[in-house]
């Protein structure tokens, strides 16, 4: 019930809104979606991964080169997309894991960096460094479905994505990530296999944001090579930071505040935000590492007593 | 054959900036564990520091390059005073300090973006460009030396050794560990503004510079492994070969040879991820 209200009041905003303030409105939504997964990869499973955004752009891309150079069909298209993202994934976290460390933010930085080139140089299949462009989405069952309709969509890849991540946060599977995170050898001592509890969670949210860059293809109706670059994977790990890692309300938080920071800023620093950016996360991992949400937590902590 | 040759020449002075840029990693990751992605913008602001001192002030090379160096130690051990040694001192994990350091990374590109016009600026060669190829080999090779012999044979660089080895151990023998990690990030520092510094006149100072010297001393780092200061020459060596080599004779397109050194990081870290050179026990 809290779900479906929550549904009707998020896509119910985007029919108040403009076209311009919708566009940003989605792009945000987007946003709280990655951070989102990555939340569950980097704060709850302690993993730092660099692909999360190339996982975004294979979905992006892989739906729309299935859907207009192959012509599948939309349904097949998708689960085709799941099917490549899981098949990337399992190929550099099943490896990547089994080692000690910080093994899997070098390959991931590694996948990142080739997935850029990999574009670049695809010739006609990724559209080189023009990407792909003017493609709408397919019609389904007869309807067309478009402008804040489609806000109601990406409300609907948010909510399923915060429900699947919530629910496995409390079940076994969640608590047994998190020890993996804190005590890798404490873990491995309960029961719990690590590696495959790591690659488990690496592929599951890879998957997740391969789904959500489904979703964005239609959102701009074109893909390009800079969007899915190191930048935007970088910002991603700073919104978890900033926002306060380990927890879904810190995620939301932080992908918010620096998806709108750059709004408010630009009249002040131009295109400089990312400086402002570093020094956020800079600042959050110095002085407060559990991150605005620990910042909040503490506040409320001092007033109720 | 004379193209072969050219190319070896310039494979090997490639090679000897990535082996730079791979031992300033190796210098931080020895003693304290922390891999530091800011080392590719540190060769940038050394970049920019020639850029300013030697293309706009005219300074003589031998001098240029001296302050450049001593500002680089600089920034270093400033850099392990704000964002490493509080977070160590805290008793956080050896992760905080990689992720405060990704958050340096950006505010130093950004405030030489901020700086800086956005075109790339020319830094001037050492001496005629003909030679320059050799000046670079002789310098790293002097560079490399200095280490090893500082690691083999002095006091000093035995302390380091034992830090890495057991950070306990030899705390309780008397070796300052905050000294030794500031230290090391002041050398790293160095290290990388010098290979920053030797590259610049080739590829000009540009903003956007560091990344890409980052991860391709880090490829140099992990071919070569972390447990020796030869390895990390070894491994920009290696690296820069295999990439010059596939640009000149393989018949794939031109861009696709940036992939190489990510597809050689990606399968050592896989295959053999401690790399080709074994540590001495």
């Amino acid at each position: 019930m809290r779900w479906l209200g929550a549904f009707l009041v998020l896509s119910g905003a985007a029919f108040l809104l403009g076209d311009y303030h919708n566009d940003v409105y989605r792009k945000m939504l987007l946003w709280v979606t990655l951070a989102l997964g990555y939340n569950f990869l980097f704060g709850i499973c302690g993993q730092v991964s660099f692909s999360h955004f190339a996982f975004y752009g294979i979905g992006a891309y892989s739906v729309v080169i299935l859907l207009f150079q192959l012509h599948v069909p939309l349904p097949l298209a998708i689960l085709l997309g799941v099917a490549v993202c899981i098949v990337v994934a399992l190929a550099v976290a099943i490896p990547a894991t089994r080692l000690e460390g910080f093994y899997l933010a070098l390959a991931t930085l590694a996948l990142a960096q080739l997935f850029v080139v990999l574009l670049n140089e695809g010739g006609d299949i990724t559209g080189g460094t023009g990407g792909i462009a003017n493609y709408r989405l397919p019609a389904m069952l007869g309807l067309q479905i478009r402008g804040p309709w489609y806000t109601g969509v990406i409300v609907f890849l948010l909510l399923l994505t915060l429900w699947v991540l919530v629910k496995l946060d409390r079940s076994w599977f969640g608590r047994a990530c998190r020890a993996v995170r804190d005590n890798p050898e404490a873990a491995a001592a309960m029961g719990i296999d690590v590696a495959r509890t790591r690659v488990a969670a690496f592929t599951l949210t890879s998957a997740l944001a391969g789904v959500a860059g489904m979703v964005y293809a239609f959102v701009d109706n074109t893909v390009n090579p800079p969007i899915f670059g190191l930048e935007n994977a970088f910002l991603l790990l700073f919104m978890v930071i900033v926002g306060g890692s380990g927890r879904h309300a810190g995620a939301v938080i932080g992908a918010v505040l620096l998806f709108l920071l750059p709004f408010w800023l630009s009249p002040l620093v131009g295109h400089h935000h990312v400086l402002v950016f570093g020094v956020l996360m800079l600042a959050a991992i110095l002085l407060q590492p559990k991150g605005l949400i620990g910042l909040w937590d503490q506040c409320r902590h001092r007033f109720s007593r | 054959m004379q193209d072969f040759l050219e190319l070896a020449v310039s494979a090997t002075a490639s090679g000897c900036v990535y082996g730079l840029i791979a031992l300033a990693y190796l210098l931080m990751i020895r003693p304290t564990g922390i891999i530091n992605f800011a080392v590719g913008e540190w060769a940038m602001v050394a970049a920019f520091g020639g850029y300013v001192l030697l293309t706009q002030h005219e300074l003589p090379y031998p001098l240029g390059m001296g302050i450049v160096l001593a500002f680089m130690l600089l920034v270093g051990w400033v850099t392990e005073r704000i964002a490493v040694r509080p977070l160590v001192e805290k008793g956080a994990g050896v992760l905080a300090p990689i992720l405060a350091l990704l958050g340096v990374l950006v505010i130093t590109r950004e405030i030489i973006s901020v700086s800086f016009p956005p075109d790339p600026l020319p830094v001037p060669f050492a001496v005629d460009i003909q030679y320059y190829k050799y000046f670079v080999i002789g310098i790293t090779l002097a560079v490399f030396v200095a280490a090893w012999l500082f690691f083999e044979k002095t006091v000093w660089g035995r302390s380091f050794e034992a830090v890495a080895l057991n950070r306990r151990a030899a705390a309780l023998m008397g070796i300052n560990l905050s000294r030794v990690t500031a230290f090391s990030f002041a050398g790293g520092a160095a290290v990388a503004g010098l290979g920053g510094l030797l590259v610049a006149p080739n590829i000009s100072a540009h903003y956007l510079m560091g990344v890409p010297l980052a991860i391709q001393g880090f490829t140099a780092l992990v071919i070569g492994g972390v447990g020796r200061v030869e390895g990390a020459l070894l491994g920009g060596l290696l690296l820069a070969f295999a990439e010059q080599f596939t640009i000149r004779y393989a018949p794939i397109p031109g861009g696709f040879a940036q992939g190489v050194p990510l597809l050689f990081l990606m399968i050592f870290l896989i295959m053999r991820p401690t790399g080709l050179l074994k540590a001495r026990a």
